[in-house]
């Protein structure tokens, strides 16, 4: 039995189709990121979800009961919203309570919840403020405790770390993930932050214009974008994708002379082929001289030190080429390098469609 | 922030004191009149500061002794009184509900627009059909038939106050208290009606301001003191055949002062009231 199973869910407003067919289905426990740019449709969705707005067609379950038209505060879920959207004018105990209050849950029994809720999120010290003297980080403690204490089913989030500042996001992150592991809910969880999207997510589905590009694990979506638009999505800096050419079982790259063999799971691939050949930044290395195996020529034309990473941006034959190097290595602009990488690390899309090459076993 | 001169201090300090002595003359020279002997009134040259204090007038108004002018005062602000205090708690009962379903639904926003725009009429375009539909109802000269005329004027005030104060308030924290469980009817009581006090509290001073100063409507619709009101009785006061000044700046003063005090109690309220509906936090 799935938690939270989303069946052909459409949302159009007017002649705009915001939501265009959207399936998934979540196991108990599950941390699903939905990510994706602004206007991708991940709100809408998640908002569908919590009974804030209405499907144009489609079916949500959640532990196989369908919750369409079933009012927001019965479908046994709890909310975090991106601006925590407490209750300015009650104390944080009040705010943490008032589902609990709300369902006529007895004092003794309300208080107990709340307490522990403020003590799993180390705000036991706060519960007689007010929201408004409260910091940001402690006000997303709150709107946390608040969903935690009435134990539902699933927890929605709606880019709940987009309002805090870098270090702060850093702490709450780990934090989400730590409550993540303790309470074993299913989650749902709203980001355009891949980062936050790959540290927190048991899956991943990367949205675009209204449907899902790819549904899989942090590792997946990583590893083996389905299409290029994961694939320049995902990461940072986000993958290098080249446009080469396959002509007698070897990739050229356009715009030079440099080829390199053609991958042996990508043999079916017919000679003539225009294909974008993808690789990450992180599997870029600077080739030693006297090293044998599969490199590209490149002209360096920027180098910046981030701290942990010398991000290296070079040419080769026109196309950008995007390196993360290790912070020593001896290179500066104008010279020309090796980059060396394993043959795992190519990714070949059609760059017709978006999709990615088919891989025979 | 940037510093100043001396100079310009100056001139800060001495533009508000002159403001403030422009706005408050007229005040003080009716407390003035109002206890002046009216020989001091109508002295030539005028004599700016009473020989002698004389509250008479004071005494006389506030008379409770039979068909004496002060009986007559009693009771039109005791008419005052309850028409706009009526009107004001009808327009704000209505204003809640009407403003929140106008803020929570843009979609019909048209329809305050519409109600607004009867604003733009002036109030003789509308006296004679007022005058036959109270007449109708059996309600000219009545208190209630007053008081209605005057809901019909705060009410589309007042909702468009209270939905600018509704708007600020962020829609997800209506909809975080749903998801908790809360009804509408709760909603509004434990979340959004407390958040919006400050602004209610606006919307009912201006709203009784209103309704407390009109004369045109209670000078057309009452006639006896069954009805009539403060305004309408210091009018009176003047259309005698001699005019005592100093008894028309002493019920001017009597007239100011309940909406003076109420306004003293609910200061911190309303300015915070007046920054809250055009900043939106």
């Amino acid at each position: 039995m799935s938690a939270l199973e989303i069946q052909n869910i459409r949302k159009s407003y007017g002649a705009i189709e915001t939501l265009k067919g959207i399936d998934i289905a979540l196991q108990s426990g599950e941390f699903l990121v939905l990510l994706g740019s602004s206007g991708c449709g991940k709100s809408t969705l998640l908002n569908i979800i919590a009974g804030l707005a209405e499907a144009t067609s489609g079916d949500i379950r959640i532990g196989d009961r369908s919750i369409l038209g079933v009012h927001p505060k019965d479908r046994d879920i709890a909310m975090v919203f991106q601006s925590y959207a407490l209750y300015p004018n009650l104390s944080v105990r009040r705010n943490i309570g008032f589902g609990l209050e709300m369902r006529k849950v007895p004092v003794a029994e309300r208080d107990k919840a709340v307490q522990e809720a403020a003590r799993l999120l180390q705000i036991e010290a706060l519960l007689d403020r007010k929201p408004n003297q409260l910091s940001g980080g402690q006000r997303q403690r709150v709107a946390i405790g608040r969903a935690l204490v009435r134990k539902p089913q699933v927890f929605l989030f709606d880019e709940p770390l987009s309002n805090l500042d870098a270090k702060l996001r850093l702490e709450m992150r780990t934090e989400l993930k730590r409550l993540h592991q303790m309470l074993r809910t299913t989650v749902v969880y709203v980001t355009h932050d891949q980062i936050e999207a790959m540290t927190l997510a048991t899956r991943i589905a990367v949205m675009k214009d209204g449907r899902i590009e790819q549904l899989g694990t942090p590792e997946e979506i990583y590893n083996r974008p389905a299409t290029l638009y994961v694939a320049g999505f995902v990461g940072a800096p986000p993958m290098n994708i080249l446009d080469v050419t396959v002509r007698g079982g070897a990739l050229e790259v356009a715009g030079s002379d440099v080829a390199i063999p053609l991958p042996a799971r990508y043999a079916a691939i017919g000679d003539g082929a225009r294909l974008s050949l993808g690789i990450r930044p992180e599997a870029l290395r600077l080739a030693t001289e006297n090293v044998a195996g599969l490199s590209l020529p490149a002209t360096v034309e920027v180098v910046e030190l981030t701290g942990p990473e010398l991000i290296t941006t070079a040419r080769i034959g026109g196309q950008k080429l995007i390196a993360c190097l290790a912070p020593r290595a001896r290179i500066s602009e104008g010279e020309n390098h090796r980059f060396a990488f394993d043959e795992e690390a190519l990714r070949l899309f059609d760059p017709k469609t978006g999709k990615a090459c088919e891989v025979s076993s | 922030m940037e510093r100043k001169g001396l100079v310009f201090t100056v001139f800060i300090y001495a533009s508000a004191l002159l403001l403030a002595v422009l706005i408050l003359a007229p005040v003080l020279w009716l407390f003035i009149m109002s206890i002046s002997p009216a020989a001091d009134l109508s002295a030539k040259p005028l004599r700016w500061w009473p020989q002698e204090v004389d509250f008479s007038r004071y005494r006389m108004l506030l008379s409770t002794v039979e068909n004496s002018a002060g009986a007559a005062f009693v009771a039109s602000l005791y008419n005052s009184l309850r028409i706009a205090g009526m009107a004001t708690v009808a327009a704000i009962a209505l204003a809640i509900p009407a403003g929140w379903a106008v803020s929570r639904t843009p979609t019909v926003g048209w329809s305050l627009s519409m109600v607004i725009a009867t604003y733009m009429l002036p109030p003789v375009a509308l006296a004679v059909p007022l005058y036959m539909g109270l007449a109708w109802l059996g309600l000219l000269n009545n208190i209630f038939g007053l008081a209605l005329v005057y809901l019909t004027i705060l009410a589309p005030f007042t909702t468009w106050l209270m939905k600018s104060g509704f708007d600020s308030i962020p829609r997800e924290i209506e909809s975080a208290a749903m998801i908790d469980g809360a009804s509408l009817f709760q909603t509004l009581r434990i979340i959004t009606l407390p958040l919006a006090a400050p602004v209610v509290a606006t919307s009912a001073l201006f709203a009784l301001l209103l309704a407390w100063d009109e004369f045109f409507y209670a000078l057309l619709f009452t006639s006896d003191l069954r009805a009539k009101t403060l305004t309408v009785a210091i009018a009176d006061l003047a259309g005698g055949r001699v005019s005592d000044y100093g008894l028309i700046a002493t019920a001017g003063v009597l007239a100011a002062l309940p909406p003076v005090l109420i306004g003293l109690v609910m200061q911190r309220a309303l300015i915070s009231g007046l920054t809250s509906g055009g900043v939106k936090g």
